[in-house]
C-alpha cells in the first residue's frame, strides 16, 4: 500500500513537470487568459488520455488496499479511514504552511508569484521554485485522488473535474494565496454542503448550488475571501 | 533558440513584413475575405456534396458563432473573465421552451423575450458582484452557471421538468411559412448572426466600444478619465446575456427539446475557448473559433473516443503558437478609418482647426470665468486619511487659485499622491472636505469628478497600451458625450456628429502637445517621454478647468523638462489651473506661483517658491538636520 502511494507521488510529480514544460512554460509571456485555455486543453487531454487507456466506465478500487478498522467511543463509530484522511490532510497542510510561510525558500516561492523577473535577478533559481510547485501540487492532487478512491471505492476518468472546481472554490473562499485559508475554505465548504443537504428538505440536489451561493454572498461582503488577501494596489 | 521560439519568430515575421509598394502589412487580398466568407456562408447549403448533415453542422457553427460573439462582448471587449456564460444561453432556451409549450407564445416573439429574460437575469445577478477583481469574478460566474443548471435540474415550481427537459418546442413561423427544415434553420440563424455582426461592428467603433476597451486596458485609468466603469461592465454583461438568450431561443426551437445536459460548465469553458481561439475582441475571430470548435470534432468523428484528446491538444498548441488568437483585432496601420467615423475633415489642418474651435467654444468661457473669481478654485479643508495605523494625510488645508500653478512638494512617502487620490475621488477622507468651485465634492466618484472639470495624470504613467494614441486621447471627451448602445448601432445623426467632435478635440490636443505624427501609433510603442505627453494630452481632452499632474517631469531629461515647463506655462496663460506634485526643484522654482510642502502627511510649510527654497523646515525634511 505504501509502495503504491509512493509510486503515485512520483508519477504525479513527473506528470506535473511535464505539464509545466509543455503546456505552461511556452505560454507564460502571453498572459493569463491563454494560460487558462492551455490549462483547460491539457486537462481535457489528460482526462481523455486516461479514458482512452482505461475506458470510460467506473472502476472499482481494490478492496484489499482499504483499511476497514473502526473506532468505537462515546457511542460513535468512526472508521479508521476517515481519521486517516483527516490526519493526513492536516499534516500535509501543516508541512506546506511551514515551508511556504516560514522558510526562506517559501518566501522565494511567494515572491515568484508576484514578480518572477525580479526574483531571478535576486539570485533565486526559478527552476527550483517551479520544480517545487509543479511536483508538490500534482502530488497532493494525486494523494487526494487516492484518498477519494479509497473512500468512495470507485474511480473514473472524469472524477477530478468536480473536485477541481470545488478546490478552486475553496481557495477563493479562503482568499487567494492563503494556505490555511484554503484549508479552512475547504472544510467550511464540506460542512456547509453536508449540512445543507441534510437539513434542508430536498436540499441534497441543490447542494452544489447552495455552496456557490454562499461563496457569492461571502465575496460580496468580503471581496478578498474570508481570511483575505494582503494585496493593495498602488495607484 | 528553442523550437517554439523559432516557430513564433517565423509567424511574427510573416505577419509584420510590410509590402514595399503599399507599405501595408499582410496580404492585400485580406479586404476581400469578409465578402468571400459571406458569399460562402450564403451558398453553402446549395453546394454539391452538402447534405442535411452538413447543413446542420453549418447551423451549429452559426449557433456557436453567435455565442462566441456574445461572450466576446464581455471577455473580449471588456476583459471580464466569464466562465458561466452558458447560464444566459440556458435561460434563453428555457424561457422559449416554457413560454412556448405552456402558453403558446410564438417563437418569433420569444426571440426578443428570451433576450430580455437573460439580460434581466444578468443585470440582477451581476450587479452585486460586478466590482470584484478578475479571479474572484471568474469563480462567481462559474457559480452562477452552476446554480442556473442545478436550478433547472431540480425543477423549481414544476417549470423546467427536471433532467428530462422540455419537449415539443415549435418552429418559428413567419406568417404561414414555417422554418422547420435544416436549410430553413440554417438561414434563420445566419441572418441573425449577420445582423448581430453589423451591430457589434458599429458598437466596437463607438463611444461605448471604446469605453469597454479602456476598461480592459486599465480600469483605474479609465475611471480616472471619466468612464463610469461599473455601468459599462454591467452593460457588457447585459448585452452579452441578451445575445446568448437569443441564441438559446433559436437552439430550443431547432432542437425542439431542451435539457440541462446542454448547459454544463464544459459548455461555458468551450465558449471561453472559442473567444480565445479566435482572438479577444475580434468579430471574425469568433466566427473562426466557432467553426474550429464545431467542425473539428466532426472531422475527427472517425476517431470517436480520441476526439476530445485531439481537441485538448489543439487548444494547447494554439495557445503556445498563437496566444493572440487566429484573427486578432488589428489596431495599428488602420489609421483614422479604423475609427469608423464618417464625415471627417479631409485635411489634417482642418481637423485640428475644428478641434481648436470646439475647445474654444466649450472651454474658453469657463476658463475666463474662473479667472475672475477671487476664491480658490480647489480647496481641501482638514482632510485626514488613515491606512490602518498609518496616518497618510493629516488635517491638510490646501488652496489652489484659478489660473495659477501650485506645486505640492515633499519627500517620498509624504502622502502627496494620496492627497491627489482623495481630491479625485479614489479615496474618501475620514475627516475634512474637498471643495471645487465652492461645491463639496468629497468622496464623489472618480468619473463624476472628471465631468465636474478636474483631470489628472498618474505618477506611473497609466495609458491604454494596446490602443492607438488618438484612441487614448479620445477617452477625454468621453464623459461629456451622450451616445449609448442604441445610438451607436443605429448611427443616429447626433451620434455621428458627436464622434466627429471627439476626433477633432483629440486631434487638437495631440497636436498641442506635439504628438500629432504618432496619432495612429499604439500607445505602448511610444518612448517614455512621449508617453508622458500623451497622458497630458488625454487629461487636457477631458476639457478640465483644473489639471492635477503627478510628477510630470519624472524620467524627463533637462531639455524635455524645459519643454514641459513651457507647455505648462502656456496652459496657465490659457486659463488652466494647475496643481503639481514635483520633485524637480528647478521646475518648481521656475513655474510655480505657490508651493505647499508636505511631510509625513502634514503641512510643514507654504508660500512663494523663493520663501520655500530656503525654509529651514523644508530643508530639514528633505536633507535632514546638520549634526551638532
Amino acid at each position: 500500500m505504501a509502495m503504491a502511494v509512493g509510486f503515485v507521488f512520483l508519477a504525479n510529480a513527473g506528470a506535473g513537470i511535464m505539464v509545466e514544460r509543455v503546456a505552461y512554460r511556452p505560454v507564460y509571456p502571453a498572459g493569463r487568459l491563454p494560460l487558462v485555455v492551455s490549462a483547460l486543453g491539457m486537462s481535457i487531454f489528460i482526462q481523455n488520455g486516461i479514458m482512452a487507456l482505461w475506458g470510460p466506465r467506473f472502476q472499482v478500487y481494490p478492496g484489499r488496499l482499504i483499511p476497514t478498522a473502526s473506532f468505537h467511543f462515546w457511542g460513535l463509530t468512526i472508521p479508521f479511514l476517515k481519521i486517516l484522511i483527516l490526519v493526513l490532510s492536516l499534516l500535509v497542510m501543516g508541512v506546506i504552511y511551514f515551508i511556504v510561510e516560514k522558510t526562506p525558500f517559501g518566501a522565494a516561492v511567494r515572491a515568484s508569484a508576484l514578480d518572477r523577473e525580479t526574483v531571478t535577478l535576486l539570485g533565486v533559481d526559478i527552476r527550483k521554485v517551479i520544480l517545487f510547485v509543479f511536483t508538490l501540487g500534482p502530488a497532493l492532487g494525486g494523494m487526494a485522488g487516492v484518498m477519494n478512491g479509497m473512500y468512495y471505492r470507485s474511480i473514473q476518468f472524469s472524477m477530478g473535474w468536480n473536485y477541481g472546481l470545488k478546490a478552486f472554490t475553496a481557495t477563493i473562499l479562503g482568499g487567494i494565496g492563503n494556505i490555511p485559508g484554503s484549508m479552512v475554505g475547504g472544510i467550511l465548504l464540506g460542512i456547509m454542503e453536508t449540512l445543507l443537504a441534510g437539513y434542508v428538505p430536498g436540499g441534497g440536489a441543490w447542494k452544489d448550488g447552495f455552496t456557490f451561493l454562499i461563496l457569492i454572498l461571502v465575496l460580496i461582503l468580503r471581496p478578498t475571501g474570508l481570511i483575505g488577501e494582503k494585496v493593495a494596489e498602488k495607484v | 533558440m528553442n523550437f517554439v521560439e523559432l516557430v513564433r519568430q517565423r509567424l511574427w515575421q510573416a505577419n509584420h513584413n510590410a509590402s514595399p509598394v503599399t507599405g501595408k502589412t499582410g496580404a492585400r487580398w485580406r479586404s476581400f475575405i469578409p465578402f468571400l466568407a459571406g458569399g460562402f456562408i450564403f451558398v453553402f447549403p446549395l453546394l454539391p456534396l452538402v447534405n442535411n448533415y452538413w447543413i446542420d453542422v453549418g447551423f451549429f457553427v452559426g449557433i456557436y458563432s453567435l455565442l462566441g460573439l456574445s461572450l466576446n462582448v464581455v471577455l473580449g471587449e471588456v476583459g471580464l473573465f466569464d466562465l458561466g456564460h452558458a447560464a444566459f444561453y440556458a435561460i434563453g432556451a428555457y424561457t422559449t421552451a416554457i413560454l412556448n409549450t405552456r402558453f403558446g407564445v410564438s417563437i418569433l416573439l420569444l426571440l426578443p423575450l428570451s433576450a430580455l429574460a437573460a439580460a434581466g437575469f444578468a443585470y440582477l445577478v451581476m450587479s452585486p458582484v460586478i466590482h470584484l477583481r478578475g479571479d474572484y469574478l471568474c469563480i462567481v460566474t462559474i457559480g452562477i452557471g452552476e446554480i442556473v443548471r442545478i436550478g433547472i435540474v431540480n425543477n423549481p415550481w414544476g417549470l423546467t421538468n427536471g433532467p428530462n427537459g422540455i419537449t415539443g418546442v415549435e418552429a418559428p413561423a413567419l406568417g404561414s411559412f414555417l422554418v422547420e427544415t435544416p436549410t430553413g434553420f440554417y438561414y434563420f440563424i445566419w441572418v441573425i448572426v449577420a445582423l448581430v455582426i453589423l451591430g457589434l461592428l458599429r458598437l466596437q467603433r463607438s463611444r461605448v466600444g471604446r469605453a469597454w476597451n479602456y476598461i480592459r486596458e486599465d480600469e483605474i485609468a479609465a475611471e480616472a478619465n471619466g468612464v463610469d466603469v461599473r455601468s459599462y461592465k454591467l452593460l457588457s454583461f447585459t448585452l452579452g446575456a441578451a445575445l446568448a438568450g437569443v441564441t438559446g431561443s433559436v437552439y430550443a426551437s431547432k432542437m425542439m427539446v431542451v435539457s440541462p445536459q446542454s448547459f454544463l460548465f464544459m459548455e461555458s469553458a468551450l465558449l471561453f475557448c472559442i473567444v480565445l481561439l479566435g482572438g479577444l475582441g475580434s468579430i471574425p475571430g469568433a466566427l473562426l473559433g466557432a467553426t474550429a470548435v464545431v467542425v473539428f470534432p466532426e472531422v475527427f468523428r472517425q476517431f470517436a473516443s480520441f476526439r476530445l484528446l485531439f481537441f485538448g491538444l489543439a487548444l494547447m498548441i494554439m495557445m503556445i503558437f498563437r496566444p493572440g488568437g487566429l484573427l486578432p483585432r488589428k489596431r495599428e496601420g488602420l489609421g483614422f478609418q479604423g475609427l469608423g467615423i464618417r464625415g471627417l475633415a479631409q485635411s489634417e489642418e482642418e481637423l485640428i482647426e475644428r478641434g481648436r474651435l470646439l475647445v474654444k467654444e466649450n472651454l474658453a468661457l469657463r476658463l475666463s470665468e474662473n479667472l475672475t473669481r477671487s476664491d480658490p478654485l480647489l480647496e481641501t479643508r482638514g482632510v485626514t486619511l488613515r491606512f490602518g495605523g498609518l496616518l497618510a494625510v493629516n488635517n491638510y488645508d490646501l488652496k489652489v487659485y484659478p489660473g495659477k500653478i501650485t506645486s505640492l512638494i515633499g519627500p517620498n512617502g509624504a502622502g502627496k499622491t494620496t492627497l491627489f487620490n482623495i481630491i479625485t475621488g479614489i479615496y474618501r477622507p475620514e475627516r475634512g472636505q474637498v471643495l471645487f468651485k465652492g461645491e463639496n465634492i468629497t468622496g464623489l466618484k472618480q468619473h463624476l469628478v472628471v465631468s465636474r472639470g478636474i483631470a489628472r495624470t498618474f505618477q506611473n504613467i497609466r495609458l491604454f497600451p494596446a490602443l492607438t494614441c488618438i484612441e487614448n486621447v479620445m477617452s477625454g471627451p468621453h464623459c461629456h458625450g451622450k451616445a449609448g448602445v442604441f445610438s451607436a448601432v443605429l448611427r443616429t445623426p447626433s451620434q455621428v456628429r458627436e464622434e466627429r467632435q471627439f476626433v477633432e478635440i483629440a486631434s487638437f490636443r495631440l497636436h498641442q502637445v506635439g504628438l500629432w505624427e504618432y496619432r495612429n501609433e499604439l500607445a505602448r510603442n511610444l518612448p517614455y517621454g512621449k508617453q508622458r505627453y500623451l497622458e497630458i494630452a488625454r487629461a487636457l481632452a477631458t476639457g478640465p478647468e483644473l489639471l492635477i499632474l503627478d510628477e510630470p517631469s519624472s524620467g524627463l531629461n533637462e531639455r524635455e523638462s524645459e519643454e514641459l515647463m513651457e507647455l505648462l506655462q502656456g496652459l496657465a496663460a490659457e486659463g488652466f489651473t494647475i496643481l503639481l506634485i514635483e520633485h524637480d526643484m528647478n521646475v518648481v522654482m521656475v513655474i510655480s506661483d505657490w508651493v505647499s510642502v508636505m511631510d509625513m502627511g502634514s503641512k510643514i510649510a507654504e508660500g512663494l517658491p523663493q520663501e520655500i527654497y530656503n525654509h529651514p523646515t523644508v530643508i530639514e525634511a528633505y536633507l535632514g538636520k546638520e549634526e551638532d
